[in-house]
C-alpha cells in the first residue's frame, strides 16, 4: 500500500505538532476544543482525500482544524467577544510562520513543558504527554501502559483540570527554573521510553511506538539551545544505543532474548552510529556527567562488543559505580552485581547480594533472586539456586520474563 | 449502487493512528476501483441531516449521534450483476467495525 508507506503515522505525529500551534494561537483554556478540531478533521480528510492526497498533506490539515477549531469556538462562544477578537487576531498573525519548521518545534516544546509541569501530578504527566503529543487515543494510552482505558480517562482529565485552575502559561520556561523543570521533561521522556523497552507487552508494535515517540520528544529538545543540554544528548544517545537493540530482544514466539543470546548481526548498525555521534555532543561541552551520561555509556560498552565473550566488564562496571556514586539505589547495586558474576568475582556478588534489601527493588524484586540463584548455581549450590529461582518465579509478572527464568531453572535441575 | 450503512467516525473515538489507517484503506480501495475502472461515482455525506416528514412537511433537525444507523456516502459502480458488486463490496473497509453495504440496482429506463 503505497499511500500507507507515504504517510508513515502522519497523523499521528501531526497531531501533537497540529495541537500546539494551535494551542499557541488559542491558549492553553481551549486545549479539549482543539483536540475536538483536530480528531474532526482527520475524519475529514478521509472523505476529501478519497481521490488523491493534496501535495502537501500538512498544510491541508493545519488549515482545515484551523477552521473547524474557529466553527467549534463560535459555536460554543457565540456570545463571546473574545472569540471575535481571537479570530480577528488569527487573522492578522502570518499564519505561514507559525508552520517553519523552528517555530513548530518551538511550539512542540511549549507543550512538553506543559506535560512536565510540577503542577500535574507525575503519574498524568506521561498520559498527558501520550495523548496530547503523541496523538495516542486513551485505549492507545491504556494499552501501552498497562493501565485500565478508565484509569487512562480519570489521568487525562485530572491534567486537563490542573492546566486550567493554575491557569499554566504556555511557555517554556526561563532563567533559574529551566534547569529544573527541564530534569523533569528528561524523567518523563526516559519513563516514556522504558515502557517500551522493559514493558511487560510482548507486542512489539506498541515497545516501538513507545520508544519511538521518547526519541521523538527527545530530539525535539535538540532543536532548541536551552533545552539541547549535555543531559539531553546523553538521554538520546541512550535511546539509540537501546533501540537499536530492540528488535533482537524478542524472537518470533514472542520470547525474551538475553543479552548473551541476542543475534548481534541484527542490531540496527545507523542507530548505533548516530547514537556515538550524539554521545560526542553529550560529553565535548561538559566535564560533569549527569546519570543518562553513565546509562548511555554502558549501553554503548554493550553495542561495542561484537559477541558476547568481548563485553569490556571491567569498563562497565566503572560506570555503573560512577552511576551509583552520582545517584545511589538498590537497583544499581543489583547491576553491579550482574556484572561482577560476569567477572567472576563471586565474592564481590555474594556481598553486594547481602547488601541488597529485595522489597526495596519493588516489581523488580525478582531480578534479585534470579541473580541471586546465578550466583548460588555458579557456587554449586543446586538446592538454594532452584529455591531462589522459584521465588522469582513467583514474583515475575511478564510471561516473556518467566520463560526466560524457567529456562534457567530447567538449566540449574540439570545441573 | 453501493450505500455505506454505519456509526459515524467521530462517535467511536478514534486514535490519528486508527483514523489514518481508515483514510488508506479508503484510499486504496477506490484507487483499485480506479485501475478495474468500474467506479462510475461516488460522494461522502456529511453528518448533520434534517428530515422533512408527513403530511406537515415537518421538520427534524437529527444530529448523527442520535442515529445509530447512518449513511455515509454511496458509490456508483459498474457490475454486470448483485455477485459482481457484491465482489468490489468485499473491500468496504468498515465490516470491522460494524458497517453495512446495501447494494442496490440503479433502475434504468429505456
Amino acid at each position: 500500500m503505497a499511500h500507507q508507506k507515504m504517510m508513515d503515522h502522519l497523523f499521528r505525529h501531526h497531531y501533537g505538532k497540529m495541537v500546539s500551534i494551535l494551542t499557541r494561537i488559542f491558549g492553553l483554556q481551549h486545549l479539549e476544543t482543539i483536540e475536538d478540531a483536530i480528531q474532526d478533521t482527520f475524519i475529514n480528510a478521509i472523505r476529501a482525500w478519497q481521490g488523491n492526497v493534496p501535495e502537501s498533506p500538512e498544510a491541508w490539515l493545519i488549515k482545515a482544524a484551523r477552521n473547524r477549531l474557529l466553527d467549534l469556538l463560535r459555536k460554543i462562544s457565540a456570545a463571546d467577544a473574545r472569540v471575535a477578537r481571537i479570530e480577528a487576531g488569527v487573522d492578522t498573525i502570518a499564519i505561514n510562520e507559525l508552520f517553519l519548521d523552528h517555530e513548530v518545534e518551538d511550539s512542540v516544546l511549549r507543550m512538553i513543558f506543559t506535560a512536565c509541569h510540577p503542577a500535574l501530578n507525575p503519574k498524568d504527566q506521561i498520559a498527558f504527554a501520550l495523548k496530547t503529543i503523541s496523538g495516542f487515543s486513551g485505549k492507545e494510552i491504556a494499552a501501552a501502559l498497562l493501565l485500565k482505558e478508565e484509569t487512562v480517562k480519570k489521568r487525562l482529565s485530572r491534567a486537563r483540570k490542573m492546566i486550567r485552575v493554575k491557569n499554566l502559561a504556555f511557555e517554556i520556561p526561563g532563567g533559574l527554573d529551566l534547569e529544573q523543570r527541564l530534569e523533569r521533561v528528561l524523567e518523563v521522556i526516559y519513563l516514556i521510553f522504558n515502557e517500551g523497552f522493559h514493558s511487560n507487552r510482548k507486542d512489539i508494535l506498541i515497545r516501538e511506538d513507545l520508544c519511538g515517540e521518547a526519541m521523538r520528544l527527545a530530539k525535539t529538545l535538540h532543536s532548541n539551545s536551552f533545552t539541547a543540554t549535555p543531559e539531553s544528548y546523553a538521554l538520546f544517545a541512550l535511546f539509540c544505543f537501546q533501540s537499536a537493540r530492540l528488535r533482537s530482544k524478542i524472537n518470533d514466539q514472542k520470547e525474551i532474548i538475553s543479552l548473551q543470546e541476542q543475534d548481534r548481526s541484527r542490531w540496527y548498525q545507523p542507530l548505533i552510529l548516530l547514537g556515538h555521534q550524539t554521545m560526542d555532543k553529550a560529553v565535548s561541552a561538559t566535564e560533569t556527567f549527569s546519570c543518562y551520561h553513565y546509562e548511555a555509556a554502558i549501553a554503548a560498552e554493550h553495542v561495542r562488543a561484537s559477541t558476547y565473550e568481548e563485553t569490556d566488564w571491567d569498563k562497565i562496571l566503572l560506570w555503573y559505580e560512577q552511576l551509583d556514586r552520582l545517584e545511589h539505589s538498590p537497583l544499581n547495586l543489583l547491576n553491579i552485581a550482574v556484572v561482577q558474576l560476569q567477572r567472576r568475582d563471586l565474592e564481590a556478588v555474594k556481598n553486594l547480594l547481602e547488601s541488597i534489601q529485595p522489597n526495596l527493588l519493588e516489581q523488580r524484586a525478582y531480578l534479585y533472586y534470579g541473580t541471586y540463584a546465578e550466583y548460588a548455581h555458579q557456587i554449586g549450590n543446586r538446592e538454594q539456586a532452584l529455591a531462589l529461582i522459584d521465588q522469582a518465579i513467583a514474583l515475575v509478572e511478564n510471561e516473556a520474563e518467566s520463560g526466560y527464568l524457567k529456562r534457567k531453572k530447567a538449566k540449574y535441575q540439570m545441573s | 449502487m453501493l450505500i455505506f450503512i454505519g456509526v459515524s467516525y467521530a462517535e467511536m473515538n478514534l486514535s490519528p493512528e486508527e483514523i489514518q489507517n481508515r483514510a488508506a484503506s479508503w484510499m486504496s480501495w477506490n484507487e483499485k476501483m480506479a485501475k478495474q475502472g468500474v467506479l462510475k461515482e461516488g460522494n461522502a455525506l456529511q453528518e448533520d441531516l434534517r428530515r422533512v416528514k408527513g403530511p406537515d412537511r415537518t421538520v427534524t433537525d437529527r444530529t448523527s449521534a442520535e442515529l445509530k444507523e447512518l449513511i455515509g456516502g454511496y458509490y456508483i459502480v459498474k457490475a454486470a450483476d448483485f455477485e459482481g458488486a457484491i465482489e468490489i463490496a468485499q473491500d468496504y473497509p468498515d465490516f470491522d467495525l460494524g458497517g453495512t453495504v446495501e447494494v442496490r440496482e440503479v433502475m434504468h429506463y429505456n
